[in-house]
């Protein structure tokens, strides 16, 4: 897969939020360069902090980086790219006052997806998440994981070459949220989709990753690349084995120093903000 | 569970049915009617409509009793009597034509209200700069006792309707914008940010994010501003008495008129219930999905 054609770009991307000095500085990510394949599902995990989702709304054009810079197929990132890049976020960002099936179509109606085309795609992508049967329910009278399962149908139906995930799975429990992983993994051998996933578990990291971005902690940067060959759609057989073992055990020894500097960087700040300093 | 709790009646209810002198004590009789009150209790928290009725019955009757054997004809008049005026009262010269112009004043005080404060509430909501520069000032109108600048409305607007109108729009203008910056706030980001990542315009996140959204707080305001609106214009129209319901009133106080003082004042009410009512369908069709 390494030889195949550059997704995401990503050039010396560094963000800082407020200006040196301000209470809210934050230097949240520093120099990531990082290529992204066509066609791989990319993990991003790291301590709590260290930019992933920063950089995530980067690549999505939500956020100007202040330093660095993106392309998608070879465009470079100036602004949300509809057409390219599609989103999960991980609580439920469906509008609570429109049916799953609505949701879907307005998507595409954001999007410009032409009419004719909103129910044919919107019934596919439902059946492809396996939620057919409640097109027609609020998102309130679903459980979290259907409500992410919408989210993902919503995503898919936008049709991109490119899904953005960060935590999509990240407030639901184990055993829904490994289900969920190994549908993704089925859809992903289906489809030819580029996925940069955010994770926290380092479970679903590798059963789900061709390739594992570990990052440091803030300000974040790509500590070291980790490649998961295994081909999709991966079997639950998967994660019982040796294989799948080790690469966690690598990933666990990687993250370990780093959660612990995360962790002693953010004493100091507490303290700071036990003062009435920044939150 | 359910088997449980059936099993355990059918024991109670036993001695209940085989009419034993021993044992249905004196306990068992007073445990049934607590049962009794029990059932009637939860009767009634399913139908709060009969426990309001009854305290409309109750209030009235207090009322009719009060006016009838204890207080002065003068100045208080008993419901019964005011109900059966209401004709005469709606026959009486020149009413008629004051309900229409109170009315006529209220449903353009209304629209007014409503076109000004609905897009400068959107507006001040919308923008956090807008919020912290702008909101203090609307705060402070709001709460300003505004019945002590009637006379500066009377100056600018004249005697006419439009100083009614106009000191309606008053009280119902800031009640909007109020309710509609706080509903603006609570608005989840995530929504404004996933529809941006989809490529909604200004415009679509206007029309199918934050106007949904503010369906709830927009009627919500709609309802204040109303009662804010009622509140101005007859403030006004008691102030400067030329024509409409407020004219009437001062009258009929004025002449000891108590009766139809009070049709007048139901006729009112009936219009206010109606309005409040129209706007509560209204809201109840937007608000499915809840
Ligand atoms: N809008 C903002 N203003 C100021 N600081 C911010 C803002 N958003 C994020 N930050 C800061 O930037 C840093 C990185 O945030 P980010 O959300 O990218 O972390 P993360 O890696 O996604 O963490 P988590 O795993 O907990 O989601 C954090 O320290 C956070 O406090
Ligand atoms: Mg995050």
């Amino acid at each position: 897969m390494s030889t195949g054609e550059i997704a995401i770009r990503i050039k010396n991307v560094g963000h800082q939020f407020g200006e040196a000095g301000e209470a809210r500085h934050v230097r949240a990510l520093t120099d990531t360069s990082l290529d992204v394949v066509r066609g791989e599902l990319l993990c991003l995990i790291g301590p709590s902090g260290c930019g992933k989702s920063t950089l995530l709304n980067v690549i999505g054009g939500l956020l100007a980086p202040t330093g660095g810079t993106v392309e998608v197929a070879g465009k470079p990132v100036r602004g949300p790219m509809p057409g390219d890049i599609a989103y999960v976020f991980q609580e439920s960002a469906l509008f609570p006052w429109n049916t799953v099936d609505e949701n879907i179509r307005l998507g595409m109606r954001f999007q410009g997806v032409p009419k004719s085309e909103h129910a044919g795609r919107a019934e596919k992508s439902l059946e492809a998440v396996g939620l057919a049967e409640f097109a027609d329910h609020y998102p309130g009278q679903l459980s979290g994981g259907m409500r992410q399962r919408a989210a993902l149908a919503r995503a898919l139906a936008l049709q991109t070459g490119i899904l953005l995930m960060d935590e999509p799975f990240g407030a639901l429990d184990e055993q829904t949220r490994m289900i969920l992983g190994e549908d993704l993994s089925v859809l992903l051998a289906r489809t030819e989709k580029t996925i940069v996933f955010v994770t926290h578990s380092l479970g679903e990291a590798v059963f789900l990753a061709d390739r594992v971005a570990v990052f440091s902690a803030r300000p974040g940067t790509v500590k070291k690349l980790i490649r998961v060959d295994e081909p999709h759609p991966r079997n639950p057989a998967f994660v019982t084995s040796e294989k799948f073992t080790a690469l966690r055990n690598e990933l666990y020894d990687l993250l370990h120093d780093e959660i612990r500097a995360a962790v002693a960087s953010e004493a100091p700040r507490r303290r700071r903000g036990a003062n009435g300093g920044a939150p | 569970m359910t088997s449980i709790r059936s099993s355990g009646v059918a024991t109670t209810a036993r001695p209940r049915a085989g009419e034993d002198p021993v044992l249905s004590s004196p306990l068992d009789s007073r445990l049934r009617g607590n049962e009794r009150i029990k059932a009637a209790r939860t009767f009634l928290l399913r139908h709060p409509g009969i426990v309001r009725l009854g305290a409309v019955v109750v209030i009235l009757l207090v009322w009719e009793i009060a006016a009838r054997f204890f207080m002065d004809p003068m100045f208080i008049s008993p419901p019964s009597r005011v109900f059966a005026s209401l004709g005469r009262v709606l026959h009486t010269a020149g009413v008629p034509d004051a309900l229409q112009l109170t009315f006529f004043e209220l449903a353009v005080g209304f629209a007014i209200a409503v076109a000004i404060g609905l897009p400068l509430g959107l507006a001040i909501g919308l923008q956090p700069f807008a919020r912290r520069s702008l909101m203090p000032i609307v705060l402070l109108v709001y709460g300003m006792p505004k019945i002590t600048i009637l006379p500066l409305f009377i100056l600018f607007f004249g005697i006419g309707p439009e100083s009614k109108i106009a000191f309606g729009v008053a009280h119902g203008v800031f009640p909007i914008i109020i309710t509609i910056v706080a509903g603006v706030q609570n608005l989840k980001p995530i929504l404004l940010v996933s529809a941006r990542s989809m490529g909604a315009s200004r415009w679509q996140m206007l029309r199918w994010v934050i106007f949904p959204h503010m369906i709830p707080s927009f009627f919500a305001g709609m309802r204040l501003g109303m009662s804010g609106v009622l509140l101005g214009v007859l403030l006004a129209e008691l102030y400067v008495s030329t024509a409409g319901i407020g004219y009437f009133t001062t009258m009929f106080t004025e002449n000891f008129q108590p009766t139809k003082l009070f049709g007048l004042i139901a006729m009112l009410a009936a219009m206010a219930i109606a309005l409040n009512e129209m706007v509560r369908r209204a809201e109840h069709r937007f608000n499915r999905w809840r």
